[in-house]
């Protein structure tokens, strides 16, 4: 699928960082970053910004073809729970699956997402590999 | 004489394939001529379709409207739903309150889809659309991959190896076979399940639905007494949302679905196991996770009863009827709708009630429909 360029743009600092909310209300944090508390649904919630580490709860080695993200294929795809509590689901890269384990302490790292044809943009995001040192 | 209620009067369906040789509009001009042929000349006060990608393969939008001209339907109004996997299902729930609502007495509902005008990759980029684009789908993030995270967290807690969550499978490939509308007629075993390719570790092919086309059609009124046959009355629906895996406090809950069976059931002391029911097993398990939130047998218990479950997915389900994505909620009903009234092939009940559940990814929403056959 193309991407609109604006459309991905406004989106840059989600995209290159983790940023997840905090609910100033019921005190509970989430990722995706929202203006809006999913579980309370108050207004008064801030951003902000996660260290991008986190653990395995669990992960899946994915064959799944999709037009467009063919590059790696198996892909490992991975439950991360953030040292700030929240849950989010992404990509493992720098890891041999063999060495995947639930458990496993993960840091955010900035990665290509995909390409589009040869003179086409390089679309950059975010996926966690093991924490390093 | 019309009322309030609403029925279910007629429905009809073309088995669930890949049609290379046949449009959309084909499919559906088969549904509503096999429609009309059952009810004779019957008046209608809307069309509604349920079709998810239109845009997205068949580069048409309005797609009822088109439809409507090609069926000669026009001027009646029509409406086109789409609320991802559940669309079908929805789109029933549209006709309901329209009927309820006094805006119409009759109303056709069509579901529709053509997933095999594209090779499968290209249909995946699709199908990963069900989930929020800028935060999952953006990643090469699929639905697949969150069921079988879902999966793997069902294994650990209740202790279950790979090999224990293949019945489901088994059981849906047996049902099919005595259902002329589905894409899968044939037996498959358990070591097939393990065997079969794997899209998504836990999860293998035979896990989870084929790709297929399919189109199904059903006939909603305010008058049950226009036709011959025995017809249905719609007692109750259900829809609900809910919020990603990620951010459930209980991951493996399906909250949208719980509120839509609670909703269903809270007005009738129904038992169970004599209901017909038909659930969204777009993987199994979540066809384990549905039948558990229903209530039918406690958590972690589904895959040990699946090999007696005589009530549940007759038709073959999701992962052997087929999941013609947009059509699928219509095939439910009309299939319930056989089932307890004409017979569907070789499966017929005289049950009083039937519940049908269809739902979106991973139960993003979820819409039920309680029935029951009116002579009980």
């Amino acid at each position: 699928m193309r991407l609109s360029i604006p459309r991905f743009w406004r989106k840059r600092f989600d995209y290159y960082s983790v940023r997840i909310s905090e609910c100033l209300d019921c005190g509970r944090r989430f990722y995706p970053r929202r203006s809006i508390c999913p579980y309370c649904r108050s207004r008064n919630v801030r951003v902000i910004p996660s260290k991008g580490i986190g653990e395995v709860l669990t992960y899946t080695i994915s064959y799944y073809r999709l037009e467009g993200y063919e590059e790696v294929i198996p892909k490992i795809i991975a439950l991360i729970k953030l040292v700030e509590g929240p849950v989010l689901i992404g990509e493992l890269v720098d890891v041999d699956i063999s060495e995947v384990r639930e458990g496993l302490k993960v840091e955010a790292v900035l990665r290509r997402l995909k390409s589009e044809d040869p003179a086409g943009l390089i679309y950059y995001g975010i996926k966690f590999r093991p924490t390093v040192g | 004489m019309s009322s309030n209620n609403v029925y279910v009067i007629a429905s009809s369906m073309v088995r669930v394939s890949r049609y290379f040789s046949k449009s959309y509009k084909d499919l559906v001009i088969d549904v509503v001529n096999e429609l009309s042929s059952s009810v004779g000349s019957i008046d209608i006060d809307y069309l509604i379709v349920s079709n998810v990608f239109s845009d997205s393969i068949l580069e048409q939008l309005d797609i009822s409207t088109i439809l409507a001209q090609e069926l000669g339907l026009t001027p009646k109004p029509t409406l086109r739903v789409e609320t991802g996997e559940s669309s079908g299902l929805t789109a029933i729930t549209q006709g309901y309150s329209l009927i309820k609502s006094g805006i119409a007495d009759t109303v056709l509902v069509v579901g529709v889809e053509k997933c095999s005008e594209f090779p499968t990759p290209t249909m995946n980029k699709h199908f990963i659309k069900f989930s929020d684009y800028e935060v999952e789908s953006i990643y090469g993030l699929s639905i697949v991959n969150e069921v079988a995270l879902l999966m793997k967290m069902y294994m650990r807690k209740y202790g279950y190896g790979r090999d224990d969550l293949s019945s489901w499978s088994v059981k849906m490939h047996s049902n099919a076979l005595k259902n002329p509308y589905a894409q899968l007629r044939f037996l498959i075993t358990k070591e097939q399940v393990v065997r079969s390719q794997v899209v998504s570790d836990p999860i293998r092919l035979l896990d989870m639905y084929p790709v297929g086309d399919g189109a199904s059609a059903i006939l909603l009124s305010n008058r049950g007494d226009i036709v011959d046959n025995e017809v249905l009355e719609i007692v109750e629906i259900a829809q609900a949302t809910s919020q990603p895996l990620n951010l459930r406090e209980d991951l493996l809950s399906l909250p949208a679905t719980r509120t839509v069976f609670n909703k269903l059931l809270s007005k009738s002391k129904l038992d169970l196991n004599d209901v017909i029911i038909e659930v969204h097993d777009s993987y199994s398990i979540l066809g384990y996770l549905i039948i558990e939130e229903l209530g039918l047998v406690e958590r972690g218990r589904a895959p040990s009863i699946i090999d007696d479950l005589d009530n549940v997915n007759l038709s073959g389900g999701l992962k052997a009827r087929g999941h013609p994505i947009g059509a699928t909620g219509v095939y439910q009903v009309a299939e319930v709708f056989k089932i307890m009234t004409t017979g569907l092939g070789g499966i017929r009940r005289d049950s009083c009630w039937g519940l049908i559940h269809n739902m979106s990814a991973v139960d993003n929403n979820s819409v039920g429909v309680l029935v029951r056959r009116c002579s009980c």
